[in-house]
């Protein structure tokens, strides 16, 4: 008897103390958000509760400079993560059902481009877009990131397309399905939960790139994240607009981050941990 | 579209994957290999005067003579090496506490996860001005009530900063991953050990562990690919500085390349870098290569 209550009460600090680590991770995403609700001279010093509620500061930042930031990041990111999958899936799906000799090299391929360092290429990069005068466009950070994104494509679906039985599809052929037929019909319906993670999941990646948008963009085609960099360096000490400027810049790859965290698991980990 | 996909049935697949290999090969190997070109180049962008020429190796004699790339080396291995393990305890104990039933499990798990969606501008941001700024930030509030001197995080302390910052970052990521594997250990094999008698700490050690070896790896492969390109969050918080103690090859590349304008020497950091995570690639690649023949695709 003595031994479960102890027991209990041991599993209930334990619960405390899950709860007071979560909290604090999570604090400074917390503390931004409530600062971006203050007036702007209650920021200091601070407090851990809003004290005066103002949507001011998200009046004052909405205007021009910032919307069109929030269009160049959201017609990079879209236009992006479409051509992404418009050559990614194709690539996906010959890996698994295209009979190739040997499929794992090019999946290997594609997964090893990940892995150089964005630095590797940004001299040529450069070079090359300033005399196609597509420096500072959001075309050349379009171009950049559909060459960047793909093998993130080709790398999560490959293991959604994995998860059909191959059964379905040889039964399909059999009944005089065309291969385009079968992709529309079966493959796709069949893993379009895992397509759609992977496309949230190159969204985000894509929004949130800093490196290539910083050295490429300069005023016209900044990005929501380098605008944020600049902001601050010129604004000086609004911390209610930065806050609020932050929030906005998070708010929405934090959102598809957590729809589709369980495929970046299972994507990442080529399907052999399920989230 | 329609009509390309059915003859290709006759002919050969190779239209589909076509696209995506020309498009991922010119952008990271066709400029890679102009980048290792660019290195053995002089040429000065803002001196036009000086022209271009044929440097031979000179530009790698530079760069292994300037003193500052051995720090600077050392800083990329350094700031990877310590926020790999710091994320591995982190995300390893949060996984822990997670695994566990209790109210709001999803709720305190989202939190968790959050930075790790969060761009680095706004992450270096944040941590630089609200939390950990010298006289207005959070920090600099609490040293102000306990009448201490404020602790200078982003000058004096530069480095660990950093470090404080790539932690918060990524550990979500092994806390996504460990936790997965958590997840799949068999629950039977642990009730056994608890009939048997097993402390939780022989239970966490002989069964949970090992079961979760092939989880480690990849959150650590993945963690270490992605943590040695850092840059955004150096770049909006120190600068590289003070000096270079918080500069690591990446954000190099970027200094020479936009303060100098030397393409050359550029290139070359560029390739030293590439060298460097090629000997990570290579650890990478058998262990990838034995997880394909294992899954068998």
């Amino acid at each position: 008897m003595i031994w479960t209550t102890s027991k209990k009460a041991g599993d209930s600090m334990i619960t405390f103390l899950t709860y007071v680590f979560c909290l604090a991770w999570v604090f400074p995403v917390y503390y931004m958000v409530i600062t971006s609700f203050k007036v702007e001279e209650s920021v200091i010093p601070p407090s851990l509760f809003i004290n005066k509620f103002t949507l001011d500061n998200y009046a004052i930042i909405f205007d021009k400079t910032i919307f069109s930031h929030i269009v160049n990041s959201v017609t990079v990111t879209v236009i992006s993560v479409l051509l992404c999958l418009a050559i990614g899936l194709p690539a996906a799906y010959r890996i698994v059902f295209g009979k190739m000799k040997n499929p794992a090299n090019l999946y290997f391929w594609f997964i090893s481009t990940q892995l150089l360092p964005p630095c590797a290429v940004l001299v040529p990069a450069f070079l090359i877009m300033r005399w196609m005068n597509l420096l500072d466009t959001r075309t050349g950070l379009i171009l950049i990131y559909v060459g960047i994104h793909t093998p993130l494509i080709v790398w999560m679906v490959t293991s959604f397309f994995k998860d059909i039985p191959i059964e379905i599809l040889e039964a399909a052929d059999i009944d005089g399905c065309s291969k385009w037929n079968a992709f529309l019909k079966i493959i796709f319906p069949l893993s379009k939960p895992g397509i759609i993670s992977s496309a949230l999941l190159t969204f985000v990646f894509i929004w949130n790139e800093f490196f290539f948008a910083v050295n490429l963009s300069a005023i016209k085609a900044n990005t929501l994240p380098v605008y944020m960099a600049s902001f601050m360096t010129q604004e000086g000490l609004f911390w209610a607009k930065l806050s609020a400027i932050s929030t906005i810049t998070i708010l929405i790859p934090v959102i598809f981050g957590i729809i589709s965290q369980k495929a970046l698991v299972e994507g990442l980990t080529m399907g052999a941990v399920k989230g | 579209m329609r009509g390309a996909i059915i003859t290709m049935k006759s002919k050969s697949n190779s239209l589909l994957t076509l696209p995506a290999i020309v498009s991922v090969a010119v952008v990271t190997q066709v400029l890679f290999l102009a980048t290792i070109f660019l290195s053995f180049i002089k040429w000065i962008v803002i001196r036009p005067d000086l022209g271009k020429s044929f440097a031979g190796i000179k530009n790698y004699v530079w760069i292994f003579k300037a003193p500052e790339t051995y720090q600077i080396i050392g800083n990329t291995i350094l700031i990877t090496a310590l926020s790999l393990t710091l994320c591995l305890i982190l995300g390893f104990c949060f996984s822990l506490l997670l695994n566990r039933r209790f109210p709001l499990r999803k709720l305190c798990r989202m939190f968790v996860l959050i930075p790790f969606f969060m761009t680095p501008a706004v992450i270096g941001i944040i941590w630089k001005t609200l939390l950990l700024h010298p006289s207005f930030g959070i920090t600099g509030y609490i040293s102000q009530i306990y009448n201490s001197a404020p602790i200078d995080f982003f000058g004096q302390h530069a480095f660990i900063s950093i470090i404080i910052l790539i932690v918060w970052q990524w550990t979500p990521f092994f806390v996504l991953i460990i936790l997965a594997g958590l997840q799949g250990v068999n629950p039977e094999m642990i009730e056994s050990a608890q009939i048997d008698g097993a402390s939780s700490i022989r239970i966490l050690f002989q069964i949970k562990i090992p079961a979760l070896r092939y989880h480690i790896q990849v959150a650590t492969m993945l963690g270490m690919i992605f943590i040695l390109k850092v840059f955004g969050l150096i770049y909006v918080t120190t600068r590289g500085g003070p000096g270079f103690t918080t500069t690591n090859l990446p954000y190099q590349v970027f200094k020479i390349s936009y303060y100098k304008w030397d393409i050359g020497q550029a290139a070359s950091y560029a390739t030293l870098m590439v060298a460097m995570s090629l000997i990570i690639i290579m650890v990478m690649f058998n262990f990838i290569q034995k997880q394909i023949k294992r899954l068998e695709i």
